[in-house]
């Protein structure tokens, strides 16, 4: 049984605690088809488009890309939209239902596109995909069915912080770029014992709580996570074993602090790193721009610092790193005013083209374009480290995505979350939790 | 006489008949702005849901039909079978013990010693802070290694303390003392009430008549407290089966799921936000669930009502005993079953607290035939 449009708009008011729904959700028809070549705005008429962000304020991204595509097409206005950061996925969700949704969605984590573009709230922009350029990494995870949903802008990855400052204080050398996990391990145990010989509080390294900390190079450097018939798609987790036990062993000596006392006293991963409580952290790209700007305002103190490669499983990757990260992106609302559609289009190929890039560079976002000229002008910024392992870190590497597409994908994840707490919070052992966790992906049990 | 005085009576009548449609049409005038407030926000999502438990519903694509698809589906999800015995194991606790603390604090603070407004005002604190404020603070108190909570009980001898809130063990029990020390003011304001309402006389003449405390609140306070302690006891109850917020804060469900609750598996499967549940979006699926904790609701009330209803000594007594102990019976049992089972508890710790929780709701039936004899 089919349930009729008028019905359908009730329900999405219904979800909007709103009657807003009502108005626009009864529309007849949803454009989904490629409108290339059908649907061309000229040149110079002026069109306006939103486009969803948010924390404008402290995220300034969007204004930059914004900004910068007024230079290439100045006869687009483009008006941004201001959602909430932690409900972001919520509030999108409500404004799809209800026909508020800008023309232009900003999809803060990939993972969600499988869920709004098979509910037809996005736009096949494969075309628009398809005339990227080569150094563009990410598009592969807004890809559902062989269609292209979404065009990344942005690609951060993971990698190896150091403070520099308290390596010298031990004694201890510096990441060289040839790091396995054993290396990590052994020189967080010898950095913590040598640092409190040298009267420093701080501990060898720092694991935030979140499972991708651990679970996002597990699945990258297995290889396979996007892989329907691989071990993460069909439940198969033995691989994440030695990722737990390292992690476990450096947790019960010490020389990271306990997944119970970050839950417990609230630690943010800033603080632990820009403080100096820490002298290693795996963390994101994002960070970057972040402990510049912090120790600039003095909410992070003032120390050398350096970025390294992620730790390799053995040697044989260490040329080109494998780690992990999901691109942020961009989609066009299903709904959106057919003589916009090109304009839409054309701003989405803009936004990962190279002028795009040093433009995200230039404010210390990773774009998802990657070449000389971007990571010359992110470490061109005031208060980037100089050194040629921190450049070389930062370019070259093989990024993995965190999250794959695909239907069962935030129900895996949820699983592999509920799993990751249970074992660092040594509630569970990790060979039978990693067993539990793949029968109820196998049996589908969610 | 009688026959020539049609007209006043007819008049009289009319009168009443105009009298009560106006005050009916003044009656609908107060509840109208809060009850088409109530209708567009609350009722038709709440019968939309009814429909939408039987469909596929992701809130963006158009629903179908599935019939008995997601509750299938629920039976066969260990998750939510956990979810449904951890909902109990929270509710039934945390029923009893703030019940308990909410009456004898009541009572406490019902009598005439120094500085009573401050110590209610106190108790009742808890209530009106902030929920996310009270997760930070109480995170903090039962921090395994640093919290002041182990400290204390290392200090006393214990030699392992709990994990509390990191301990997918001792996770519902931090959460169940969290809860009750949060909600107990609100309840003991509740009882405050009640007490009020009772006679002082009541109790002068049983101490003339030698009566000891005990017999006092026995005779005197429980049955006197029967209308305060119905409604405290079905607003406890609905409060304690849809807990949500104290989990999201505290645990969001965790460690591993052993505080997922029917609440937080609802979210879970549709709007949720948290780093470790991201919400699927599966609002038929979700709907599905909710509909479950619906009916454990209003079950439990229905229940308190036969209850009620067995112990009110003005009405004659219609309902059949044996039915609703029954019932009552069978939903606990299910539940000490199903909780011990999954918890891994063991029967005996899951008896004992059927025992006390069945009763508890005996305790007030019986007093009050007792009373009648």
């Amino acid at each position: 049984m089919k349930l009729g449009k008028p019905l359908a708009a009730l329900m999405a008011g219904a979800l909007a605690f709103g009657l807003a729904g009502c108005g626009s959700g009864g529309t007849t028809s949803t454009p989904t088809t490629t409108a290339a070549g059908t649907q061309t705005a000229t040149a110079s008429a002026p069109v306006t488009l939103t486009m969803s962000g948010w924390s404008l304020k402290t995220t300034p991204e969007f204004q930059t890309l914004v900004d910068a595509y007024k230079k290439v097409a100045p006869n687009v206005t483009i008006t941004l939209k201001e959602y909430d950061p932690n409900t972001y996925e919520q509030l999108m969700l409500t404004d799809m239902t209800g026909g508020q949704a800008p023309d232009i969605i900003t999809i803060k984590q990939a993972k969600y596109t499988w869920q709004w573009a098979t509910g037809n709230a996005l736009m096949d922009v494969s075309d628009v995909v398809a005339g990227l350029s080569k150094d563009v990494t990410g598009a592969a995870s807004y890809a559902v069915n062989g269609k292209n949903y979404g065009v990344p802008y942005r690609q951060d990855s993971w990698l190896l912080f150091y403070n520099k400052d308290l390596f010298d204080a031990a004694g201890v050398a510096v990441p060289d770029g040839k790091w396995t996990w054993d290396t990590y391990a052994s020189t967080a145990k010898d950095l913590t014992t040598k640092l409190a010989a040298a009267g420093k509080t701080a501990l060898g390294t720092y694991e935030h709580s979140w499972q991708s900390t651990l679970q996002g190079f597990a699945n990258a450097q297995k290889g396979d996570n996007t892989n329907p018939a691989g071990p993460y798609m069909t439940g198969n987790y033995t691989y994440m074993q030695p990722y737990y036990d390292r992690a476990l062993d450096l947790q019960n000596s010490g020389a990271q602090v306990a997944y119970g006392d970050i839950s417990t006293n609230k630690l943010t991963y800033q603080a632990q790193f820009g403080k100096q409580s820490t002298a290693m952290m795996l963390m994101g790209s994002w960070y970057i721009a972040t402990l510049v700007s912090q120790q600039t305002s003095g909410d992070a103190d003032k120390f050398t610092w350096g970025m390294a490669p992620a730790p390799q499983v053995d040697s044989s990757t260490v040329s080109t790193p494998v780690t992990f990260g999901d691109p942020t992106g961009m989609g066009i609302n299903a709904k959106i005013d057919p003589s916009k559609l090109q304009a839409a289009k054309d701003f989405l190929a803009f936004v990962a083209s190279e002028d795009a890039a040093k433009a995200l560079a230039g404010i210390g976002i990773t774009p998802s374009t990657s070449s000389d000229a971007v990571t010359a002008a992110v470490f061109a910024t005031a208060g980037m480290p100089s050194d040629a392992l921190s450049k070389t870190a930062y370019q070259v590497h093989k990024t993995m995505p965190e999250n794959p597409s695909g239907a069962d994908v935030m129900n895996i994840s949820t699983v592999l979350g509920a799993a990751h707490t249970a074992i660092m919070s040594g509630s569970a052992d990790a060979t039978s939790e990693l067993a539990t966790a793949s029968q109820k992906v196998k049996d589908k049990d969610w | 006489m009688s026959t020539t005085t049609p007209a006043p009576v007819r008049q009289t009548a009319h009168r009443a008949h105009k009298l009560r449609r106006r005050n009916t049409a003044l009656g609908w005038s107060f509840i109208a702005p809060n009850f088409i407030g109530f209708a567009v926000i609350t009722l038709v999502p709440i019968i939309l849901m009814f429909y939408m438990a039987f469909t596929d519903w992701n809130a963006l694509g158009t629903p179908h039909w599935t019939g008995l698809a997601n509750f299938q589906r629920l039976a066969r999800n260990s998750t939510f079978r956990a979810a449904v015995a951890q909902t109990f194991y929270y509710a039934i606790p945390h029923i009893i013990l703030t019940g308990v603390i909410a009456l004898a604090l009541a009572i406490l603070l019902n009598q005439k010693i120094r500085g009573v407004a401050f110590f209610r005002a106190a108790a009742f604190f808890p209530y009106i802070t902030s929920i996310v404020a009270i997760a930070i603070v109480w995170n903090l108190l039962f921090s395994p290694k640093y919290g002041p909570v182990n400290q204390f009980l290392t200090w006393i001898g214990v030699a392992h303390p709990p994990g509390w809130t990191v301990s997918s063990t001792w996770a519902m029990p931090a959460l169940i003392i969290v809860g009750t020390w949060r909600e107990m003011g609100y309840y003991m304001i509740l009882f405050l009430a009640g007490l009020q309402t009772i006679p002082r006389e009541l109790y002068e003449a049983a101490k003339v008549d030698g009566a000891s405390g005990w017999r006092r609140f026995l005779h005197i306070t429980w049955p006197g407290l029967r209308p305060t302690t119905f409604f405290v006891t079905v607003m406890l109850a609905i409060q304690s089966f849809k807990v949500f917020d104290l989990i999201q804060v505290m645990t969001e469900g965790g460690p591993g799921t052993s505080t997922y609750v029917i609440s937080f598996f609802i979210f879970q499967k549709s709007i949720g936000v948290s780093s470790n549940a991201p919400g699927t979006g599966e609002f038929g699926y979700a709907s599905a669930a909710s509909l479950i904790l619906f009916f454990i609701c209003l079950t439990f009330t229905i229940l308190q009502f036969i209850v009620n209803q067995q112990s009110d000594l003005r009405k004659p007594r219609w309902t059949p005993v044996p039915l609703a102990l029954g019932l009552v019976a069978f939903a606990l049992a299910v539940a000490s079953f199903a909780s011990g089972y999954s918890l891994g508890l063991g029967y005996l710790g899951y008896l004992a607290l059927f025992v006390v929780c069945f009763g508890f709701l005996m305790i007030h039936v019986r007093i009050l035939r007792r009373r009648q004899q």
